[in-house]
């Protein structure tokens, strides 16, 4: 198998006693779906956001692409080439739609002082970003004020601006939650279609439908630890997953 | 025009150079300033320095000075920028003060003399004066409200409007929070000081309270009155607060009562400013909906 993509080996991170990931391992491979599924509390959103930069591990290495991200911040994450949402979701609300894209658009710019003072009302620009709406599905709310949206399309304008920043790798946090039943088909059917184009996902759910459904492999947290890894089918028959999301019979899981 | 009437003009273009570099700072990149005024005096001070001292005319002091202000500015703003909302409010606050006491307390400053004998702003080998000097203001206003427009359409500008807006999703799209905000505090600060310079050289003396904190409260004031980060928002609030003392002169004991009630219904009845959305300013006049500035 090549070399993964995002490669992840003996990450911690410790809050004070608190070990809230411990010691994990994770490969994330060119062109697939990795599911990191968990109960509440079990690191996932710490293991991302350690992996995103704002969060500094307390002991293990993150590489993306051969080389080391971890202990950047998160704009340096960014500018690598990695792409993320936010579980609750983080608008530039008294910005277009448009604009919020555009703005992303602007990693190549924001590293280089000497880059940044060309407009960036151009043509071209515009293109690509309605492009990118057009993949969403928001093209005709573009000229919208990005705060009256609501949470299904704010979901959406999320997945544009990350598909902006990083063309081979989006991590996706929760995108699903709080959705309704059509909106969650939806937004599935355009997360495949992302992944058809040739980026690469990490899923952040705790939906175990959803990541069943989409995951080609998934990533089980549990108290910090990785608890198990497997495909769809092995992960829903795995005893161990099933007890951390369960309880054992006669025995109640700690919470 | 009367003497009086291009005095006054004169000092409202002048605040409208200064509230413009706020609006870059408050405005466009979304961090409260309340202690600008000590910028406007760090620039009045320079070139009241240079030319009494220095024995610079205007126009060499002048890069020098808007120089000066935005390395101050940047090197005031390093700490600063790190601490947000309330704490950064406490902080400029701060600034202010000091800058202050250093103005008063420091005999190079001149002390509780400050400085006076500052010549006049000399063009082509002529004396600028009254008319001659306001249009030399409005000259600067005019670049300065270039500069700004320019700045809202540079990605410079989109990073700040992305910072002021949700500072961990701008980050998450590369824009780094302390890069980009000292380049609107450095920009901010810098067209302070060309308005300190400004100043100095019309007054011809200057001391520490023509730049105490009260001077900062009136300069954001204009800003809110005018609304935050439109472009033209300075300029109008300039007017307002400038034109408005003189009208009222007759009951100036009551001044700081009015001002404050009219505060208090802008922020209840036009929060975004009278150039802010919505507005019955822009409904009357039938303006565009602001874009990503307003």
């Amino acid at each position: 198998m090549s070399a993964p993509l995002l490669e992840i080996t003996g990450l911690s991170k410790t809050f004070g006693g608190l070990k809230a990931v411990d010691n994990v391992d994770m490969a994330l491979y060119s062109g697939e779906i990795l599911g990191l599924l968990g109960p509440n509390g079990a690191g996932k959103t710490v293991c991302f956001n350690l992996i995103c930069g704002v969060y500094r591990p307390s002991a293990g290495r993150i590489r993306f692409d051969g080389r080391r991200i971890d202990g950047l911040a998160p704009h340096e994450v960014a500018a690598r080439g990695i792409g993320r949402t936010f579980q609750i979701v983080k608008p530039f609300a008294a910005l277009s739609v448009l604009e919020n894209v555009l703005v992303a658009r602007g990693i190549r710019r924001y590293g280089r002082f000497s880059r940044m003072w060309g407009s960036w009302r151009g043509r071209g620009e515009k293109e690509a970003a309605m492009a990118l709406l057009e993949r969403v599905g928001l093209a005709e709310l573009a000229g919208r004020k990005a705060g009256l949206l609501p949470l299904g399309n704010l979901r959406r304008l999320e997945i544009a601006r990350a598909l902006a920043v990083g063309s081979r790798l989006v991590l996706l946090d929760e995108s699903f939650s709080g959705l309704r039943h059509e909106e969650i088909a939806r937004l599935e059917a355009l997360v495949r279609r992302i992944r058809e184009d040739g980026v690469t996902i990490l899923l952040i759910e705790h939906n175990m439908r959803v990541t069943m459904g989409l995951c080609d492999r998934i990533v089980v947290l549990d108290h910090g630890r990785r608890i198990a890894e497997g495909t769809p089918s092995e992960i829903q028959h795995d005893p161990a997953v099933i007890e951390a999301y369960l309880g054992t019979k006669g025995k109640r899981h700690a919470a | 025009m009367s003497a009086y009437v291009i005095t006054i003009a004169t000092l409202i273009v002048i605040y409208a150079i200064v509230v413009c570099g706020l609006n870059v700072i408050v405005g466009y990149a979304g961090q409260i300033s309340l202690g600008h005024a000590a910028f406007f005096g760090i620039g009045a001070y320079t070139a009241a320095l240079l030319a009494t001292k220095g024995h610079f005319s205007f126009w060499g002091a002048l890069p020098l000075v808007i120089l000066i202000s935005g390395l101050v500015g940047l090197l005031l703003g390093l700490p600063s920028l790190r601490v947000r909302d309330d704490f950064l409010a406490i902080t400029t606050i701060g600034i202010n003060f000091i800058v202050e006491a250093v103005f008063l307390y420091v005999p190079f400053f001149g002390g509780a003399l400050g400085i006076g004998g500052i010549p006049r702003v000399m063009l082509a080998g002529i004396k600028l004066k009254g008319a001659a000097f306001l249009l030399l203001c409005l000259f600067f206003l005019a670049v300065v409200l270039a500069v700004c427009w320019w700045f809202t359409r540079s990605w410079a500008g989109l990073a700040c409007f992305a910072l002021r807006e949700e500072e961990q999703a701008a980050a998450s799209m590369g824009i780094s929070p302390v890069r980009f905000k000292l380049t609107a505090f450095v920009l901010g600060t810098g067209m302070a000081g060309l308005g300190g310079a400004l100043y100095a050289h019309y007054m011809r003396f200057i001391s520490a309270t023509d730049f105490s904190f009260p001077v900062s409260i009136t300069l954001l004031a204009m800003l809110v009155i005018g609304g935050m980060g439109n472009l033209w928002a300075p300029l109008l609030g300039a007017v307002i607060l400038g034109v408005l003392p003189e009208l009222f002169r007759p009951i100036v004991d009551y001044r700081m009562l009015f001002y404050t009630g009219l505060l208090l219904l802008m922020i209840r009845f036009q929060p975004g400013g009278l150039l802010g959305e919505g507005s019955f300013l822009r409904r009357r006049l039938r303006l565009k909906p602001g874009r990503a500035a307003a």
